[in-house]
């Protein structure tokens, strides 16, 4: 090492002498080279914008020769129109004001009527006395900034065409598990409700009434736990079983049995999927109908009578559905006559918690109270109050809500 | 690892203790899950679910009461919940499930 050292001392004190030699030759015209060749675009102009200097390397991104711009045009005469309003409205202003402008998306026009994306940075340079002499522009090529951001805004569109798509299919899908209109039971009127907490995902609760025999009619509304498509699975299942079971054997307690067993047999082993659901049917009678009804674990229907009183229809006793083998299941049985009018709903509505009221949750109590007061009378019209119930609850509905009453109508004048 | 739910399971004479502390609904329901399975359960034993310090329970949370109980059920064993919160209970009623549970006011009552 020593000795290589030696040996080289001299030597070594000529090769810096050349590289000293090779950067001053570099470095010498570098000044004007750097400026006219930079890998960017600069151009100073007067405080009006007329064009004072310009570099080779802006020159031939523009394809326009030096002699005429210098002089002649405007900075802004080289944007397109949109850049030119942007420049007088903001750029200028900001100039006058702080002495500077950065990061700024402008196009330039070129001769051939191209454009081509840069990202502005402009000062103003000052003379001794303070006052603003020039203002100096630093141009850099955007176009591969621009493609960047173009791929941004197409993915950005694409996941949000994806989500579209998704809400389309949750849509579609919970369509499916709502009957598309209710059926027309002779002599009573039907009104139903849905109003979905999420529209990304399928919710838990459905409804449907449908003939049993020529003058019996099934109804039942219900509500899966959980949600989105592990909930819908179970909600189509409930749905389709409520269905086949009350035409095999129209007896409420029996069709809840069979909807108990097909859910433990369903998911035995696996995680526990359940349902509370009323299941009732309807038989017309001469003065309004009869109505057998059972519960597994929902929320007790209500009536509301032609006197405007309201009362729960508790069902005691009756089982989360799906929960246990040996579930139990309690019927109870009402009647309808003329103005009265039956309501079944989720807990969406007696779970959600009132905008500007305190952190209680709407009880079933207060619900009872509502529709007492309401003079709302007939399926429609409850209907018709208990969404707008909903609707001034806004944020407030965490949960999906399904709503169906039933009623029979009063007898209109000119019949008595 | 949710610090919002945890589960202790302690060897009582009777049987086991299981508690379920924090907030229990989807995100933490699983944790509860694990924690039922993997219980020991013999004959004749009695599980103890000690809900004193359950905060929050969804229908996630009532699944894996139900869960506690077949599991109980199938080891020929009984189970019993400790401290149930007035809201738990209520909702319990609500479903129809209060008489399958032995209620407890709390868990060393044995």
């Amino acid at each position: 090492m020593c000795q290589a050292d030696d040996a080289g001392g001299a030597g070594e004190g000529r090769d810096e002498d050349r590289v000293g030699a090779m950067f001053s030759a570099l470095l010498e015209d570098s000044a004007e080279d750097l400026y006219e060749n930079a890998p960017c675009g600069y151009l100073s102009t007067l405080m009006d914008g007329t064009i004072a200097k310009i570099n080779g390397t802006l020159l031939g991104w523009l394809g326009i020769g030096r002699e005429e711009l210098v002089g002649r045009r405007r900075f802004s005469d080289l944007l397109t129109v949109g850049g030119r309003m942007y420049y007088e409205t903001h750029i200028g202003p900001m100039l006058t004001m702080h002495g500077e402008a950065g990061g700024l998306a402008l196009e330039l026009k070129a001769a051939d009527g191209t454009r081509l994306p840069v990202m502005a940075t402009s000062r103003v340079k000052t003379g001794a006395d303070g006052s603003a002499q020039l203002i100096r522009i630093t141009l850099f090529d955007a176009r591969d900034r621009r493609a960047y951001e173009r791929e941004l805004l197409r993915a950005r569109q694409e996941s949000e065409a994806d989500r579209d798509r998704a809400r389309q299919l949750a849509s579609t899908l919970q369509r499916t598990l709502l009957p598309p209109s209710l059926m027309t039971v002779p002599g009573m009127e039907v009104a139903a409700y849905y109003h979905p907490a999420s529209v990304d995902e399928v919710g838990g609760d459905f409804y449907d009434l449908f003939p049993l025999t020529g003058d019996s009619w099934g109804f039942f509304l219900g509500d899966v736990s959980g949600k989105g498509a592990e909930a819908a699975v179970v909600t189509s299942l409930a749905r389709y079983t409520l269905r086949s079971a009350a035409v095999y054997n129209p007896e409420p307690v029996k069709v809840l049995d069979n909807l108990n067993t097909v859910l433990q047999q369903q998911y035995r082993g696996g995680e526990i999927r359940f349902c509370t659901v009323v299941y009732g049917c309807l038989v017309p009678d001469d003065t309004g109908c009869a109505i057998t009804l059972v519960s597994g674990g929902h929320p007790p229907a209500i009536v509301v009578r032609a006197d405007g009183t309201t009362q729960f229809l508790h069902t005691h006793g009756g089982m989360l559905v799906g929960a246990i083998p040996d579930a139990r299941f309690t019927e109870i049985t009402a009647h309808l006559g003329p103005g009265d009018t039956l309501l079944l709903y989720s807990d969406g509505l007696t779970e959600a918690r009132p905008v500007g009221g305190s952190s209680e949750r709407y009880s079933e109590e207060e619900l009872l109270d509502h529709l007492a007061a309401s003079a709302a009378h007939g399926a429609s019209e409850v209907i018709a109050s208990l969404t707008e119930l909903l609707t001034g609850f806004g944020d407030g509905v965490e949960d999906d809500t399904a709503l169906l009453a039933l009623s029979i109508p009063l007898p209109r004048d000119g019949d008595s | 690892m949710s610090t919002r739910f945890s589960t202790t399971t302690s060897a009582v004479p009777a049987g086991l203790v299981l508690a379920l502390v924090g907030e229990l609904d989807s995100s933490t329901a699983p944790a509860a899950q694990e924690a039922i399975r993997r219980l020991t359960l013999r004959a004749g034993d009695r599980l103890i679910v000690d809900l004193a310090r359950l905060e929050f329970c969804d229908s996630s949370g009532i699944a894996a009461l139900i869960a506690a109980r077949s599991l109980a059920g199938r080891a020929g064993a009984t189970i019993a919940l400790a401290a149930v919160p007035r809201h738990l209970g209520k909702v319990l009623g609500l479903l129809g499930l209060a008489d399958l549970f032995t209620t407890l006011p709390n868990a060393d009552h044995t």
